[in-house]
């Protein structure tokens, strides 16, 4: 019996296609279906409209500790520990990912096990039990991540972090995901309750999926979720930020090995407009993501050997250290433009501050040359096919097409546009969304005080190389250490990394 | 030789055993494997993908391979060398082309090997074909960009170097290893890092003995035929010599007695706790060896007996988690946790000791085993869904073996693992002879 299983499985697998070919996405108010003929595996992406942006005043982090307390813990059928055993020899698993305006719970199954996963699954979002040992072990992970993790294994994610947080103080966005170690403390299961209840709705739905799904489990799905009550919560307006005046600094005074380096300023165009799409070649070209044609890596990490990498986004783009190809469901209705300076030597800081500055100065005042246009339009073209080879990939990107309430899909009308769009289109978006003077740095490095002077002071900073380099690099190198970033006194703060998320 | 394999639909024919047996393939795929007269070997998998392709060359040589003094990292290093171009296509045309073909292409390494990987269009075979033969035949660089380049090996370094668990693996394979390679990590010591700009000539040489092609296996899969693929390949890569030279790697005297270590994390985190066995090389025809491959899920996977308890119930550790590597050679089966508290320490480390002692006297319960079977064959299925998940879940069997024809064998033995295997396995490796401890702990509190 067990053999004829194998069999029937592996021949399934067999015919198993990733093509989408033959595939259409349905799009309805509240579902989005992704249904892929021979995929012998089910996605499910629920997407509730809800993020860190609505955690309360005094409860950052809220929403994510609610998200993982649906699909971390114990329901009312099943203790945590015999869910594990349940989806154990499925090789199935649930999660959820919140992000600031999203909360998605997602999970794939093979087909063979469908009819012991989905009860599994909608009863995570269905029934779940709040139980007070269930929200301990969550919160000790999260306060862990807060006071030990962020603050000391990764100088980069904690730049970024510190970036968006100083960008967005005061608004909705003012804070990360895992919000604030004091918030995170008070929350109680009454706020669990209380959140779950105003926002997991049925009305606050979309309902995402993909696969090999029958008819009939989409009907069953309907039935089920219609559990949820019908209330539809107020959505809340979009950040209205600080505008930022001049180049302001947060120093973050850590022991560092090496320093930490992220940039950026609000932006506001959203993919689906052609804006989005012509900014997209510029930022491709000035700092595509892990990518050695990123013009960012070569001249910070190619020419100087100063890191492992340097690049750019105008989005979002959260785990950047460990992700290669953009993520799905971290969809922002205010997005910011933001380079990356991977950690550079302590004594080099100024000097690749200065080149990353002095590059996106040229690109904006010089525009693109036709011959690079060329280049990253038809490089993205083809790139853009690697966004979303799976199912559960080409399901998000789906949701995300109705967060932006792009017409069509959000992929195919990238490659389009790499057709149509021309080089002043590009340079137009540049000059329209981009600009130098007013930006907010993130830097996350040890003896803060004297770079705070450094920067005060536009004092020069001079590199030397161990080894020898090219005449064309040290003739360069003279301009970029005395580039002028004319940076105020009172626009540079630093602050102690312990003091940082508390709060 | 041509040889194919029909997958699920063809019975092979075990000979050895003086009868006919018939097994099934659990991977799904036919593939089709053929080895060049030069030695080159090319595993294509032909699957229905979105006119993709993903191609994987896949070097024999990782951190393992660094014998010499002084020379821990290298092959890491000589991974980032390995985009610096030929004379034909310099590194800058080498890059243009790729971001013209507007290819996903990366490159990793392990202790065992190395893998320079890149996603495609379909149309765009040949062209990769040509540029990455070239550059396996004929990397050139100057001795400037080489200098260079070791700078950004040192960035990765010190981005690296925050997290506790890179100083927990650097203390624990320092301590556990007297002479095999496994000794230091792929990164390497951060003084041989420093000193890398100093190894131009070595370079040279490094690339002479092991970038050869008795020593790579590339892996076509997706949207390919095959029949047309290995003419390009023979086109494009016959002219390629010969001339692998293994290195002289020391075999690890067996450990007599336990080792422990304590390591200081410069910044603040809990403690952590990672316990090593010395374990054995790869071997789909040991039974222990596969035997040891489920004990550390059984003992301490996600819905263990251990983990409910530490985890979830008295809720003392952050994680914990094991991991029974496939290595070429013998490599440490570990066993970690993050503590919650310093005080709490010697409890976990003693409650897992205590799991393994059970496991030793007392047979799995076969349910249990068999759910854990189940896992494994459906989280394999599960992820041969791309051709780039194909390729790349292969890589490190290809590494190990030169080939992917042990798919089959190991997961023929996963399945006939009974109970008793498994207590054997405990007994043969969770021993205090062979254990290695160190206990990270974080400066700041």
């Amino acid at each position: 019996m067990k053999t004829t299983l194998l069999s029937t499985l592996c021949i399934m697998v067999l015919l198993m296609t990733t093509t989408a070919i033959g595939e259409q996405k349905n799009s309805h108010n509240n579902s989005v279906l992704l249904p892929v003929k021979n995929d012998p595996t089910i996605s499910f992406r629920f997407w509730f409209k809800v993020g860190s942006q609505n955690d309360p005043a005094g409860k950052e982090g809220l929403a994510n500790i609610t998200a993982q307390m649906l699909t971390d813990a114990s329901t009312a059928k099943n203790s945590y520990e015999q869910i594990l055993d349940k989806l154990y020899p499925l090789a199935a698993s649930y999660n959820a990912s919140t992000s600031m305006e999203m909360t998605v719970i997602y999970g794939r199954t093979h087909l063979d096990n469908i009819n012991d996963y989905y009860p599994l699954f909608l009863d995570a979002i269905l029934a779940p039990a709040f139980k007070q040992e269930d929200l301990d072990r969550i919160k000790s992970q999260v306060l862990n991540f807060l006071e030990n993790t962020l603050r000391y294994a990764s100088d980069e994610e904690l730049g970024k972090a510190v970036l968006y947080n100083e960008i967005f103080a005061g608004t909705s966005y003012g804070h990360i995901t895992s919000g604030t170690i004091e918030a995170v403390k008070s929350i109680t299961l009454d706020d669990i309750r209380d959140f779950y209840k105003k926002y997991y709705t049925r009305d606050n739905l979309v309902i995402g999926l993909g696969g090999g799904y029958e008819e009939v489990l989409l009907q069953k799905l309907k039935d089920d979720l219609a559990a949820l009550p019908a209330v539809a919560p107020k959505s809340i307006a979009k950040p209205t930020f600080k505008p930022i005046s001049g180049l302001k600094v947060a120093i973050v005074e850590k022991d560092a090995p090496a320093t930490a380096i992220s940039m950026g300023f609000p932006i506001n165009v959203l993919r689906g407009t052609k804006d989005w799409y012509a900014l997209a070649i510029a930022n491709s070209w000035l700092g595509e993501h892990r990518n050695s044609s990123s013009h960012l890596y070569q001249v910070i990490r190619e020419a100087r050997g100063q890191n492992y990498g340097d690049y750019s986004y105008i989005e979002n783009y959260p785990n950047g250290g460990r992700l290669q190809l953009p993520p799905q469901n971290v969809c922002r209705r205010q997005q910011i433009f933001e380079i990356w300076i991977r950690p550079v030597p302590n004594e080099n800081r100024h000097f690749c501050l200065r080149a990353a500055l002095r590059e996106f100065k040229k690109l904006v005042e010089n525009g693109m040359t036709e011959n690079d246009f060329n280049l990253t339009r038809k490089f993205l073209k083809n790139y853009v096919l690697h966004y979303a080879p799976t199912t559960m990939e080409r399901l998000g990107y789906a949701l995300d097409d109705k967060f932006y309430n792009v017409n069509g899909s959000h992929l195919e009308l990238f490659r389009k546009m790499m057709d149509e769009i021309t080089l002043a289109d590009v340079n137009a978006a540049i000059r329209k969304y981009w600009q130098t003077k007013n930006m907010q740095i993130a830097v996350v490095t040890k003896d803060a005080k004297s770079f705070k002077d450094a920067l005060v002071n536009d004092t020069p900073s001079p590199i030397s190389y161990a080894t020898p380099k090219p005449e064309s690099v040290l003739e360069e190198d003279k301009e970029i250490s005395v580039f002028p970033l004319k940076v105020k006194e009172g626009n540079v703060n630093i602050t102690p990394v312990m003091d940082l998320f508390v709060k | 030789m041509l040889k194919i394999i029909y997958g699920v639909l063809m019975f092979l024919i075990l000979a050895g055993m003086g009868s006919t047996a018939m097994t099934e393939s659990i991977f799904p795929y036919k593939y089709i494997k053929e080895t060049l007269p030069n030695g080159l070997t090319v595993v294509m998998i032909p699957m229905e993908s979105p006119g993709l392709v993903a191609y994987y060359s896949v070097v024999r040589t990782g951190s393992r391979d660094e014998v010499e003094p002084g020379k821990s990292g290298f092959a890491h290093f000589f991974e980032h060398m390995m985009f610096r171009g030929t004379k034909k296509y310099p590194g800058n045309v080498y890059d243009s082309i790729v971001t013209s073909i507007g290819a996903n292409a990366n490159a990793y390494i392990t202790d065992d090997y190395t893998c320079y990987h890149m996603n495609f269009a379909k149309e765009d075979l040949e062209k990769v074909i040509d540029i990455e033969s070239d550059r396996f035949q004929n990397l050139y660089y100057e001795i400037q960009p080489f200098q260079t380049e070791a700078g950004a090996v040192y960035g990765e370094y010190r981005k690296n170097v925050t997290q506790p668990f890179a100083l927990l693996n650097e203390k624990i394979q320092d301590l556990a290893y007297d002479v095999h390679t496994y000794k230091h990590t792929t990164m390497g010591f951060e003084a041989d890092i420093k000193a890398m700009p100093e190894q131009y000539e070595y370079s040279l040489s490094f690339f002479n003995r092991f970038y050869r092609p008795d020593n790579i296996v590339l892996i076509i899969a997706g949207d390919i035929d095959p029949v047309s693929t290995i003419e390009l390949i023979k086109k494009y890569y016959s002219s390629w010599k010969k001339g692998y030279v293994p290195p002289m790697i020391q075999p690890e005297p067996p450990q007599t007695a336990e080792r422990t270590g304590e390591v200081s994390y410069p910044g603040k985190t809990l403690p952590i706790i990672d316990i090593g066995y010395k374990g054995d090389a790869f071997d789909p025809n040991n039974k222990d060896f596969i035997a040891a491959l489920l004990l550390g899920d059984l003992a301490f996977g996600e819905n263990s007996e251990l983990y409910k308890k530490l985890v979830i119930q008295e809720q003392k550790v952050q994680f914990l988690g094991s991991g029974i590597p496939m290595n070429r050679d013998l490599p440490l089966f570990e066993i970690y946790s993050m503590v919650k508290k310093e005080d709490d320490i010697n409890y976990i480390r003693d409650e897992i000791y205590k799991t393994l002692e059970e496991y030793k006297n007392n047979p799995v319960e076969e349910n249990k085993l068999n759910d854990l079977k189940r896992r494994n064959k459906y989280s394999f299925l599960m992820g041969l869904d791309t051709p780039d998940h194909v390729a790349g879940g292969l890589a490190r069997f290809a590494a190990i073996t030169g080939g992917i024809d042990v798919i089959d064998q190991l997961y023929g033995q996963l399945e006939k693992i009974s109970p008793p295997d498994i207590v054997s396995a405990a007994k043969k490796y969770f021993t205090k002879e062979r254990r290695t401890v160190v206990v990270l702990k974080g400066v700041k509190q």
